[in-house]
């Protein structure tokens, strides 16, 4: 004890003192006087008790606070019964966490367990298995005041924190140990910095702290993720038509729930940042992340932090996820590529030529494609639908490459071999027919160009000579009546 | 042909009448069905895809109306052949040089230097160039319709880029056809004053005389055995018999 034995000297001379001077009061009836005579050197900051393991507690009582305290009317040997006036022993502890247990089991010699376990709090702790509950961890026993006269503490989040920020873990039936702890720190650098506890914990509140009964870590996120949809119900509606939520519901518990891609305490807008976004899908999807980082736009991304390329969610979209083998989806392909490729100021800062979109598009299968969307009821309601050919069948999927340098020939590989999937028997001429993009021009598919400029011109000569003839005819016949 | 009592003249029998109705027909659904490939942006290509259900349903209603298109003109043209090389049927489509003088002819008329219009055979300028435009046309568009069909096949033995360069044709030449059609045809048919509020010559098979003595008048001397002078006379007074489109 850092107490020494003359101070104890010091409390007997003024313990006696005061007891001749004092005048009774109503400070004497809530502060007993012998607490009065502890407080002579408790009161004063700096005392601290040094357990075993250097931990150390402090031994400062705040008179003020104990007087408004609801202890006040108790006497300091009331709680600390080993001392008295004669006796002040030297106790040796381990731990603060030994120490703690030891004076939470003073204060059941008071509240008994079927008082404490009115409180959801309290009886989740009881019923908490062999560690006894630490009820110091939660209140100061010196300045304990009515919880229900509320203003114990700062905040709700401060409540919970209270426990929750020490290391504390749970055992669940499947054997998996989770840690309860939150990082105080990372709850306020995230985005529901300002949001409380109960505002995602639904059940637990300053007064209720129901007892959890999960078999798994796993069952206990998929839970706790529906907690998003109070707030983010257009999101969550989203995934529900996405192929994660569809495989999840067929009973494969891998598939992400909201809090797998945003985190849960550390909450985090997915888009901040696009690497790492990406990353988080590779988590799952290993060998399509690693063909991503090595096609045009993932080696960008990896290697020079180029934001402007496009990450898994700006094709997959980060909620809606589809199956992409879908008809529906392959129809959306050209618009998908084209938000960036058919984007004029973009594409410059690159060199790439914009009208590649377009081209497309006016082209038959373009055409094609495009009138298939405006059919409703999607692919499904159109069983004679075909496998249009569209970007990715030439460029790639997820192993986008140049079409300059050395991979040209692997694009035009593709586009033959893509021919051939719809027009059986195309021969090495066939893939001609499609003009790579170009607009038609003399040096570029002349006779295409040709022929359109011959009707360009030869349109409007012959229609303007039609209706003159017309107008003449008209007038003529005005002139001779 | 006979003159009724109406003074009415039979012009066509009823196989030209069924071959105008079924040609007539035939372009409109390809039109139609065409042109809303071309102009696929527009709301109301939209409406025509759809009201078809669907590109592929449209595409192949195309198709069957542009083999029907093909068939009609072959059967056209094996008649037509047979006809006047077996029947002696006059080649009266036939364009000689008669239809440039007719043509410059009507232009002076028109601009006011003289005072009657040209005098027309059985089929004038106009209409040949119509039926020419239809025929030569038409072989254009069956040939570039057919590339587009079977690309496949065609560029086992020609260039790839006769492929999109067929469908710059084929897509070009109906633009062509179907403006032609809506502005000269349309007019000379419905809204010309000569005929309007409807020329019904290629429904009823028969024109009023007074409109050959106008529009045909070779064709109308021939007939009535008399000079074309006799046939204009009253019509357009003296000068009207001077004539270097005569026989």
């Amino acid at each position: 004890m850092g107490v020494g034995r003359g101070a104890y000297r010091w409390f007997l001379v003024l313990a006696a003192a005061c007891l001749l001077i004092a005048a009774p009061s109503p400070a004497a009836e809530q502060a007993p006087d012998a607490s009065e005579g502890c407080l002579t050197c408790h009161g004063q900051k700096g005392m601290t008790l040094t357990f075993q393991n250097g931990e150390t507690l402090d031994a400062f009582v705040d008179a003020a606070k104990f007087r408004d305290s609801q202890h006040r009317s108790l006497p300091c040997t009331a709680c600390h019964s080993e001392f008295s006036e004669q006796n002040h022993p030297q106790r040796v502890f381990k731990n603060r966490e030994q120490y703690a247990s030891t004076s939470s089991a003073v204060c059941r010699q008071c509240h008994a367990d079927e008082q404490l376990k009115k409180s959801p709090v309290h009886a989740a702790l009881l019923s908490g298995g062999n560690r006894s509950p630490v009820c110091t961890g939660c209140h100061n026993p010196h300045s304990i005041t009515s919880v229900t006269k509320g203003a114990k503490f700062l905040s709700e989040n401060e409540l919970c924190l209270r426990c929750h920020k020490h290391a504390m873990s749970v055992t669940l039936r499947s054997r998996e140990r989770i840690s309860l702890t939150v990082d105080a720190k990372v709850l306020e650098g995230s985005v529901h910095a300002k949001l409380a506890c109960f505002d995602c914990h639904f059940g637990f509140s300053s007064s209720q702290h129901p007892k959890r009964n999960f078999g798994a870590q796993r069952d206990f996120s998929i839970a706790q993720a529906e907690a998003c949809r109070r707030c983010h119900f257009d999101k969550y509606t989203k995934n529900l038509e996405s192929i994660h939520y569809a495989v999840l519901s067929s009973g494969n518990l891998n598939a992400p729930v909201c809090t797998d891609c945003h985190g849960s305490h550390g909450v985090m807008q997915a888009r901040a940042d696009k690497l790492k976004s990406s990353k988080r899908c590779g988590r799952c999807h290993q060998v399509i992340f690693a063909t991503y980082t090595g096609s045009v736009h993932g080696t960008a991304l990896v290697e020079e932090h180029n934001t402007d390329v496009p990450i898994c969610t700006d094709c997959h979209t980060a909620h809606t996820i589809v199956e992409t083998h879908s008809q529906d989806y392959r129809g959306k392909v050209p618009e998908i590529c084209g938000k960036c490729h058919g984007d004029a100021a973009l594409m410059k800062k690159y060199g790439l030529y914009p009208g590649v979109v377009n081209s497309y598009l006016q082209d038959f299968h373009g055409v094609t494609l495009r009138s298939y969307q405006l059919q409703k009821g999607g692919a499904a309601a159109q069983p004679t639908r075909k496998d249009i050919a569209t970007c990715v069948d030439c460029h790639g999927i997820h192993d986008i490459t140049k079409t300059s340098g050395p991979k040209t020939n692997l694009v035009k590989a593709r586009l033959m071999k893509r021919c051939q999937k719809c027009h059986a028997g195309a021969t090495e001429e066939f893939p001609d027919a499609w003009l790579s993009h170009y607009e038609p021009s003399l040096k570029n598919a002349p006779l295409v160009y040709l022929i359109n400029l011959t009707y360009k011109l030869f349109i409007p000569f012959m229609l303007i000579g039609l209706i003159l003839q017309i107008l003449l005819h008209i007038w003529r016949y005005a002139v001779n009546r | 042909m006979a003159i009724s009592s109406h003074g009415s003249i039979k012009r066509f029998g009823i196989g030209r009448i069924v071959e105008h109705q079924a040609n007539a027909l035939v372009f409109a659904i390809l039109v139609i069905t065409g042109l809303s490939q071309r102009f696929h942006e527009y709301k109301v290509s939209h409406w025509i895809i759809l009201s078809l259900g669907g590109v592929d349903t449209m595409r192949f209603v195309h198709r069957v109306s542009g083999f029907l298109f093909t068939a009609l003109i072959a059967v056209h043209i094996a008649m037509g052949v047979y006809g006047v090389v077996r029947k002696r049927w006059p080649a009266s489509m036939m364009i000689n040089v008669n239809d440039f003088r007719n043509a410059m002819e009507n232009m002076r008329y028109y601009f006011g230097i003289t005072n009657h219009p040209a005098l027309c055979d059985r089929y004038d300028y106009k209409q040949k160039f119509e039926y020419w435009g239809v025929i030569a046309g038409g072989f254009l568009m069956i040939t570039t319709g057919l590339i587009l069909w079977f690309p496949v096949q065609f560029a086992q033995f020609l260039p790839g880029e006769f492929i999109p360069a067929a469908k710059a044709a084929h897509s070009n030449e109906a633009l062509l056809a179907f403006l032609v059609i809506i502005t000269w045809h349309i007019y000379d048919a419905i809204f010309s004053p000569e005929v309007f509020p409807l020329d019904t010559a290629i429904f009823t098979g028969r024109i009023s005389r007074e409109r050959m003595v106008h529009e045909h008048p070779l064709e109308l001397a021939r007939m009535e055995n008399v000079p074309v002078e006799e046939i204009v006379k009253h019509h357009h007074g003296p000068a009207g018999a001077k004539t270097d489109a005569g026989e």
